[in-house]
């Protein structure tokens, strides 16, 4: 055995190989006999290290973003995910409950769509006792094409319905507001206002849930998805109290289901962000 | 000693800072090889993401970090690429913003987040899924793709989509629509404005819906759909000639319209709960 046919397969038999040869080189040749020892004395060194004495994951993260973006390393197969290079002080969250929470809205959402029978006759009924059907004046049409929808009598008028706080009125004939956008710099998200809500009922104890587990993995956020939060809440509560005054309306029903929807919406995003 | 003049002051103190911010500022590049119809998702939580066509077999990503305390973690796993941020304790908004622009295969199914954005696609023909809290959304020139929006406040502009089913929604957002047009069209926003600007061709089922938003469409007289619009306590109004058509319930006056015009092509459903719905002809 030679001395390159030594350090060609010196990994292999670094490890106190018993290689007849290999041991009859080394007690001939100095030079890979110190080789041998050097090598020795590093692997034995290197399991001693402490792992407090480990750089942190972060050094490696960097050193392998390197090499790939040298082109020296290529994965042709799925890499590992993203490394935890801060450890978080806070306990891990789960946030799988969250999903059957979602899932729970949307199924509130659909049992409003369900028409309950109220005291009063069904809408049905009462406007075949009015004897209106929605249908375009044409007299105005041939003029200016105007509103063409006819009040149904018998029935509650929306105009006179009051929510609490009288904000539904208000809004019916004051011109629309739009919510406060906080991201500076663009005009849409600069000019628009946050209508006060009247209507808005504390949060369930879901919703404080969320708002706290939003609170201790995104602090920043919290802020904007209660205000958000609060907004899709006052929603709910304002077309359910129009619900109850105008049980017949199908389209009242569906938009409950959509508001409800935007509150899912609002509890996946946070999911998306936390986890 | 005589002392600089004021101009050459100045100059210093400018060069200095700009100096100072490109220092701080480190771009990386990372290039992917795929085939055309490669999947891409890029998610932020700080920062801007654009999406323009590039060739069709690679994805180039530009990524602008603001600082050491945010990183970016890539991985490809064949066709699929995924780029994150990764943020440091100790990082906000600022230090922890990273802005990526991409070049993409023009078929490439893509899927961006960013709180804060903005957001920015154009050119493209591959599904796409958008998702920001207060990321301002811009998409426009793009065909044959499904289109999936959501915000929180961010607003949502749309110009030139055509072909494709496309969801948006925002709870506060505003969603602007110009020349949109395709088999399937929704748009929902809690408390923000939607307003159209087109034609409801395609022979597709359009529906927009606020709470508290005004819904506004401006469409030419040649167009052919089926309008329904109801606002519960809003105020309604178009300038079309409708066609009547029955409908089996009744509301308060000024708070539904029905018909069509020319040969109803289209369904077009316009709701709002106390928003004011306006259907202008161009």
């Amino acid at each position: 055995m030679t001395c390159t046919d030594v350090q060609q397969a010196l990994p292999d038999l670094i490890d106190g190989s018993e290689d007849a040869e290999f041991q009859s080189h080394l007690k001939s040749c100095p030079l890979c006999a110190e080789l041998v020892a050097d090598l020795n004395l590093i692997v034995g060194e290197a399991r001693e290290l402490a792992e407090s004495e480990e750089p942190p994951a972060r050094v490696w993260v960097q050193i392998s973003n390197q090499l790939r973006s040298e082109g020296i390393i290529r994965d042709t197969e799925t890499v590992p995910g993203r490394p935890v290079l801060v450890p978080a002080p806070a306990r891990r969250w789960n946030a799988w409950w969250l999903a059957p929470v979602a899932a729970a809205v949307i199924a509130a959402g659909a049992y409003q769509l369900i028409p309950r029978k109220t005291a009063a006759e069904p809408p049905q009924v009462a406007q075949q006792q009015a004897g209106h059907v929605a249908q375009p004046d044409a007299n105005q049409q041939a003029t200016q094409g105007p509103e063409v929808a006819h009040p149904p009598q018998g029935t509650q008028s929306a105009a006179t319905a009051k929510p609490s706080g009288q904000l539904a009125q208000d809004r019916a004939s004051a011109p629309a507001s739009n919510p406060a956008q906080s991201a500076a710099g663009h005009p849409q998200l600069a000019g628009n206002a946050r209508i006060e809500r009247e209507i808005s009922p504390p949060p369930s104890a879901e919703d404080q849930r969320f708002l706290t587990q939003v609170s201790e993995r995104t602090p920043g956020m919290r802020t904007t998805y209660e205000s958000q939060l609060r907004a899709v809440n006052g929603e709910i509560s304002e077309t359910q109290l129009y619900i109850q005054r105008h049980p017949g309306d199908q389209d009242a029903r569906q938009h409950l289901l959509e508001v409800y929807q935007q509150k899912t919406m609002l509890y996946q995003m946070a999911l998306d962000h936390i986890q | 000693m005589e002392s600089l003049p004021r101009s050459r002051v100045v100059t210093v103190v400018v060069a200095a800072c700009l100096v100072s911010v490109a220092i701080a500022e480190t771009k990386k590049e990372f290039r992917y090889t795929v085939s055309p119809d490669c999947n891409v998702s890029v998610d932020t939580q700080y920062g801007s993401i654009s999406v323009r066509p590039g060739t069709t077999n690679e994805v180039v990503v530009k990524a602008t970090l603001q600082s050491d305390l945010a990183e970016v973690d890539n991985q490809q796993s064949g066709n699929r690429i995924q780029i994150f941020s990764h943020l440091f304790q100790g990082s906000d908004q600022q230090t922890g913003r990273i802005d990526y622009e991409l070049l993409v295969p023009p078929s490439a199914t893509l899927s961006l987040r960013s709180s804060t954005g903005p957001l920015a696609v154009e050119r493209l023909r591959g599904d796409l899924s958008l998702e920001g809290t207060d990321a301002v959304v811009d998409i426009h020139d793009v065909s044959n793709a499904h289109v999936h929006v959501n915000t929180m406040r961010g607003p949502i502009t749309l110009t030139e989509v055509h072909d494709g089913h496309i969801e948006l929604s925002s709870i506060s957002g505003d969603i602007t629509m110009k020349s949109v047009t395709g088999p399937l069209v929704k748009a929902n926003s809690g408390s923000g404005k939607i307003s159209y600007d087109g034609d409801f061709s395609s022979g597709g089922d359009y529906k927009f819906t606020t709470h508290t938003g005004d819904i506004t469409a401006i469409v030419p007289a040649s167009t052919s759909a089926d309008f329904s619009a109801h606002s519960m306590l809003g105020k309604v109004r178009h300038d079309f000639p409708l066609q009547p058509r029955h409908t089996p319930l009744s509301f308060e006056e000024g708070r539904a319209f029905f018909g069509t015009v020319g040969k109803a092509g289209s369904a077009v459903v316009l709701r709002s709960f106390s928003g004011r719905i306006r259907l202008k002809q161009r």
